[in-house]
């Protein structure tokens, strides 16, 4: 327990400030934000995405999984287009807006995201439940409110889905220790997001990592 | 949003006479601006989860993770059903504090104010300075909210409300963590305009 590597304030502005350089080297659009009273501020971006599910009422055309919303809700799509897509109706692009906060309770960063269909609507709680990877989803079935919930963001004072903090040590810890032992340099922010982003559908690029590795000495 | 109902009349009513006269909506839930409230559930996760945050400021979170589910489940089943004594039996643990020291790691507290985007001010503030005297409610204030505090000189602006009442601002910090924190552990503090008469 006391071993536990935690980040402060300072360190975590520090790797973030590294991430976004990377990040407009490789045109991957994430930026810092200042609260309005510049006190404090955070990481954010936005990206859209082609929902998983197709809703459609023809069985054969679904690859996979369930359908968030009840038949009467399902897309409109004219009747003999029913067996090819060919561009995504436009209420099936999902809008995420990701944003990584500091928490002083915890000492370690949190990843706070919202989502949203292209008219404004709001995605659920289900909805985001029901969107997480399969290969979470038992994690997240043993305690659903332990691991996403909805919560007001401490900046902006707005509903956002949270990732819960709590259990960021136990896993980062190990992670950061195996780095050091091979002497290698690590962005925190970056090893992190790298768990916790596949989640919630949000992937890094693996140059991330190799931007961090630069100034390490066996390069691969 | 969650917030405890006795801050929310502090905040937004303080001067309404009571019974608190509110007016309900059924419609047009406004999706940018509330947190939906889906159940039981959804209260108490939420409660364990202040909890939880409370007890990683006191105490890095060792009282909490020691406790058992039984005892996590006791605190929400006192507080759900009124049983004071059923609260505290468990809650007291995370009133305690080493005896070597002389009060909790920071305190968990968050300050309110209407005039801000900021939904709040959370900050790591420690009870004990490093001389070992105890810092007040006004030592808070001047660090962490110092528009709150009027000018030595100056005219009294805000009230600094808890629980409806406004402490003196001499009053230690550990002492109003322990005994007027809200059930999750948080001293939920308002400053709110001073009313003219």
């Amino acid at each position: 327990m006391e071993e536990d590597e935690f980040i402060g304030e300072k360190t975590f502005q520090r790797c973030c400030a590294e991430f976004i350089k990377h990040s407009q080297q490789i045109g991957d659009s994430w930026e810092w934000k200042l609260s309005k009273d510049c006190s404090d501020g955070y990481m954010c971006k936005i990206h859209f995405q082609i929902k998983n599910e197709p809703v459609m009422s023809h069985p054969e055309t679904f690859t996979h999984g369930q359908t968030c919303l009840p038949m009467e809700e399902a897309f409109e799509l004219p009747s003999d287009d029913c067996e090819v897509i060919e561009a995504p109706a436009a209420s099936q692009v999902i809008k995420y807006e990701y944003h990584v906060l500091y928490s002083c309770s915890y000492q370690v960063p949190v990843l706070y995201f919202r989502a949203s269909f292209l008219d404004g609507r709001p995605l659920t709680l289900k909805d985001i439940w029901e969107g997480v990877h399969e290969c979470y989803k038992t994690r997240l079935l043993q305690g659903p409110w332990d691991t996403i919930t909805q919560q007001e963001h401490p900046i902006l004072g707005q509903p956002f889905f949270v990732l819960h903090p709590c259990k960021t040590n136990e896993f980062m810890t190990p992670v950061l220790k195996n780095s050091w032992k091979i002497n290698k340099n690590v962005n925190y922010i970056t090893s992190w997001l790298s768990i916790v982003g596949p989640v919630v559908g949000l992937n890094l690029p693996l140059s991330y990592a190799k931007a961090t590795s630069q100034d390490e000495r066996n390069v691969d | 949003m969650h917030y405890p109902i006795g801050l929310l009349f502090d905040l937004l009513a303080s001067s309404s006479a009571l019974p608190w006269n509110i007016t309900v909506h059924f419609k047009s839930f406004p999706e940018k601006d509330l947190l939906h409230c889906p159940s039981k559930d959804a209260i108490e996760a939420h409660f364990m989860s202040c909890m939880k945050e409370a007890d990683a400021l006191k105490h890095k979170s060792q009282v909490i993770n020691e406790m058992q589910k039984k005892d996590h489940k006791q605190l929400w089943m006192g507080l759900q059903n009124d049983r004071f004594d059923q609260f505290w039996a468990i809650n007291r643990k995370l009133m305690e504090y080493p005896a070597e020291e002389n009060g909790f790691r920071y305190i968990p507290f968050r300050i309110y104010q209407t005039t801000t985007e900021r939904p709040f001010i959370q900050k790591l503030f420690r009870p004990v300075a490093a001389d070992g005297q105890l810092h007040t409610l006004g030592d808070l204030l001047k660090e962490v909210c110092p528009s709150a505090v009027a000018p030595e000189d100056g005219e009294k602006k805000n009230q600094v409300m808890i629980h409806g009442i406004e402490p003196m601002l001499e009053t230690p910090l550990q002492w109003l963590s322990e005994h007027l924190s809200y059930p999750d552990n948080f001293l939920h503090i308002s400053i709110i305009p001073q009313p003219t008469d």
